[in-house]
């Protein structure tokens, strides 16, 4: 075909996206591995602002669908695609669901949501209620998976079982009155659609099983409850951290370190107590 | 076990689902769609020849063997197959006079997430009609880009542009095509 084009001119259009994404990658990336709060919520508001309303980079049930006939865009011109792509993959196979942790344009803003709202207006849900609730996301993904291979349409999931459509700003009055109400019961059950209806985050949480580094457990884990109380996304089970639930939000992992609050620490400072009084 | 759940899980799914997937969506009868790129013709030939096109007559060829076409209209999917948007190719029925200026174009299917306002808008549409094979068809440049969803329109300019300008190189006149 006389296309004729060279990977100059290829390449130029695609630069400012493929480095700012990658500049957002490496900010998500310290933001993790320091288990610092403040970078977290740096990657957060930058995963509204340029992930979401400037490019609308999010993992959309459509992009699950293409896994049904492997269709995927042309690769030389659509670079920082395929780098987000891997960049969720990868992730979600050596961490868990790091994306929906801080890249989730849509979960980033109704975190930065709980971070503002007044907490006695929260309602927490009883424990058996959010894990059963939690299953829905799984029914959710079946039945679009269901109907996109019964029907081949991929525009009404798109609209009605993901509020994703936001950030492009392109929705019917349908569509908004939908996501307002979503957005009033997120004030009252944090991040409501996250952890209960998400049809994406069911799918990684279906590739989170194969998480390599998984977040590690003292065997005083096995009794505390601290963690399991701290954490936000109802990810802790006693001594287990389910896999499927936990968006490596960190919180878990910053009481882990700190020797005040965990009773691995004082445990062993005890020990060493006694060890020096004996 | 659960790593093995995963792996099976995700082997099953891809499985029942690619028995699934090579489900083609091309409009078969066009008429419509022709006759609106070619409000002028009378007739249309069937699909056919090689490339794969569509013949425009101003008189139905059947009462008038020498009958001259005066346009010529194909699809997308079927000169560039390979060419594909956010999720599959986008199908575009283009018409084209026979000096290389196009007539315009349909799009009649996309499975575009963004379709409903990328490629979808009789705007993305309009702006084909009238134009020459050799123009730049450059996404931001002489088409209008539509932020978030570059992915879309850029596989449906570049499959108008490279369909039209093979079908000029093998159906046209060679001092049209250059």
């Amino acid at each position: 075909v006389g296309a004729g084009e060279t990977w100059g001119e290829i390449l130029a259009p695609q630069a400012l996206d493929l480095a700012l994404l990658t500049a957002f990658i490496a900010l998500t990336l310290v933001s993790f591995f320091r288990k610092s709060v403040r970078l977290k919520y740096a990657a957060l508001v930058a995963a509204v602002g340029y992930m979401g309303f400037m490019k609308s980079s999010l993992v959309s049930i459509s992009d699950v669908f293409r896994l049904t006939d492997l269709s995927l865009p042309p690769f030389k011109y659509s670079l920082a695609w395929y780098l987000f792509s891997l960049f969720v993959v990868v992730s979600t196979v050596l961490w868990g669901r790091l994306y929906c942790g801080r890249v989730c344009a849509f979960g980033a803003l109704t975190q930065l949501m709980d971070a503002i709202v007044p907490a006695r207006l929260r309602i927490e849900l009883p424990k058996k209620i959010e894990q059963r609730a939690a299953w829905t996301k799984y029914v959710v993904l079946a039945a679009v998976m269901v109907y996109f291979v019964a029907t081949r349409d991929v525009a009404l999931p798109v609209r009605y079982t993901e509020p994703f459509w936001m950030f492009g700003l392109f929705g019917t009055t349908a569509m908004w009155s939908g996501l307002a109400v979503l957005l009033v019961a997120t004030v009252f059950v944090r991040n409501l659609y996250c952890r209960f209806l998400c049809p994406v985050g069911a799918t990684l949480g279906i590739l989170s099983g194969l998480t390599v580094f998984r977040i590690k457990r003292w065997a005083e884990c096995k009794t505390c409850k601290i963690c399991e109380k701290t954490c936000e996304w109802g990810a802790i089970r006693g001594p287990q951290i389910v896999k499927r639930e936990c968006v490596r939000c960190d919180d878990c992992e910053r009481l882990y370190l700190d020797q005040q609050k965990c009773p691995h620490w004082i445990v062993l400072r005890r020990k060493g107590n006694t060890f020096v009084s004996a | 076990v659960n790593k093995v759940t995963a792996i099976v899980l995700a082997i099953c799914c891809g499985g029942v689902f690619a028995a699934a997937a090579d489900r083609i969506f091309t409009t078969p009868n066009p008429a419509a769609e022709l006759k609106r790129l070619f409000p002028a013709a009378a007739a249309f030939s069937p699909l056919g020849g090689t490339p794969l096109h569509f013949n425009a007559y101003a008189a139905d060829p059947r009462t008038n063997p020498a009958e001259k076409p005066i346009g010529i209209a194909f699809w997308t999917t079927d000169l560039v197959p390979e060419e594909h948007g956010y999720h599959g190719p986008i199908h575009i029925l283009v018409g084209m006079d026979l000096i290389g200026v196009l007539t315009g174009v349909v799009v009649t299917y996309d499975s575009e997430p963004y379709g409903y306002f990328s490629v979808e808008p009789p705007k993305f549409a309009a702006q084909f009609k009238g134009k020459k094979i050799g123009d730049p068809f450059r996404v931001g440049g002489d088409v209008d880009a539509v932020s978030r969803a570059s992915i879309s329109i850029g596989s449906a300019t570049r499959a108008i542009r490279d369909a039209s300008r093979m079908v000029a190189k093998q159906l046209l006149p060679p001092e049209v095509a250059k």
